[in-house]
């Protein structure tokens, strides 16, 4: 059985040979652009995922050859170019709550403890004020399903940093859940 | 609910463009080609002036198709970009400061001092590229006597740009 090269080794022979960069982004365009798509929607994707390989493909030096896969590098690239679109995101995040809510089931006897129509806005709101670092760790987790370790390659730091960015991330998110920030939202 | 799940119900999936993979793959594949080719410095090589330079050259490449050759950036000591270099077919044009070496942005006062003239492939698509991408057309696309299409195009700080290519006589 022949095996396909892996990233590691497409992205080395790259830096004498550029064309086989083009395996690269056969393999993780389309998952780069529905991350960009999911976070920025897809007019703003589309515009950035040619920007984002060619970004890679003129640092590939700085690949770290220990890492078998490119994908949380290429994450990593892509959080880079999504913080130039904040308000767009912010936008996206708040039409998906909206529809979030929508689908949520009719809200049960009063005082359920979730009413969907009223949490997912806040949730919406909560993950849109989360500072970039702790938002980008948030979502690359919960969106995109990367691990610590992947978290912690795309973003660059060290896994206990990931991990206290995403405790931090999720005890605001969790006052949201607790019947005491419920009720906080509810008075007028 | 664990608040991590709570993330999650707000995840939609966008809808894409057919097309949007293979525009992309062809913005990665011309990086590759200029880094595959040995470049020659032409003789002449116009610097045009601009106060924003980052938004010049996202224009330049988005209305006429050229390309911010990467490793020929200026960038100061505190991150500012200086000068940019683009590529173009077989030129070069400098993407500066407004007041640097005393070349003047039109958006900074006074009219443009000279136009340049740019030599095409497809000029009707180049003027459609140009259109979309917000290009103010001063001289719409048309046929010259002497044997040439033409159009002209100021771009996003007014300096003036001529597009042409030969017609068959």
């Amino acid at each position: 059985m022949v095996s396909s090269p892996s990233d590691a080794a497409v992205i080395g022979l790259s830096v004498d040979e550029p064309e086989a960069f083009g395996l690269i982004y056969d393999r993780h365009a389309s998952t780069m652009l529905r991350f960009l798509g999911r976070r920025a929607g897809a007019d703003v994707a589309e515009g950035l995922l040619g920007e984002l390989f060619r970004i890679a493909f003129e640092r590939r030096r700085t690949f770290d050859p220990a890492r078998a896969s490119a994908l949380p590098w290429l994450y990593g690239i892509g959080s880079n170019l999504l913080l130039k679109h904040r308000r767009g995101e912010a936008r996206r995040l708040r039409a998906n709550a909206r529809m979030a809510a929508d689908e949520a089931p009719a809200k049960r006897a009063s005082g359920a403890a979730h009413d969907a129509r009223l949490l997912f806005p806040r949730v919406a709101d909560a993950i849109e004020a989360l500072p970039d670092g702790e938002r980008g760790a948030l979502l690359l987790f919960a969106w995109e399903d990367l691990s610590y370790q992947g978290v912690a390659e795309a973003l660059e730091l060290p896994i206990g940093t990931v991990r206290s960015r995403l405790n931090r991330a999720r005890a605001r998110l969790r006052e949201l859940l607790e019947p005491g920030g419920e009720k906080r939202g509810r008075a007028r | 609910m664990r608040p991590e799940e709570l993330a999650r119900k707000l995840r939609r999936e966008a809808a894409f463009d057919p097309a949007a993979l293979e525009r992309g793959k062809a913005v990665l594949m011309a990086a590759i080609r200029q880094a595959s080719v040995p470049r020659r410095w032409p003789a002449i090589a116009p610097q045009v002036p601009y106060q924003d330079i980052p938004a010049a050259l996202a224009f330049l490449e988005r209305a006429f198709g050229f390309r911010e050759i990467p490793t020929a950036r200026f960038v100061s000591a505190d991150g500012e970009l200086l000068h940019a270099t683009m590529q173009f077919g077989d030129s070069l044009v400098g993407v500066g400061g407004q007041g640097h070496h005393g070349a003047v942005s039109p958006m900074h006062g006074g009219g443009e001092s000279q136009f340049i003239s740019v030599q095409v492939e497809d000029v009707d698509a180049h003027y459609q590229r140009a259109v979309a991408a917000g290009a103010r057309i001063v001289d719409e696309l048309r046929d010259h006597s002497w044997g040439e299409r033409t159009y002209w195009a100021l771009d996003l700080e007014g300096h003036r740009w001529r597009f042409g290519q030969p017609t068959a006589r």
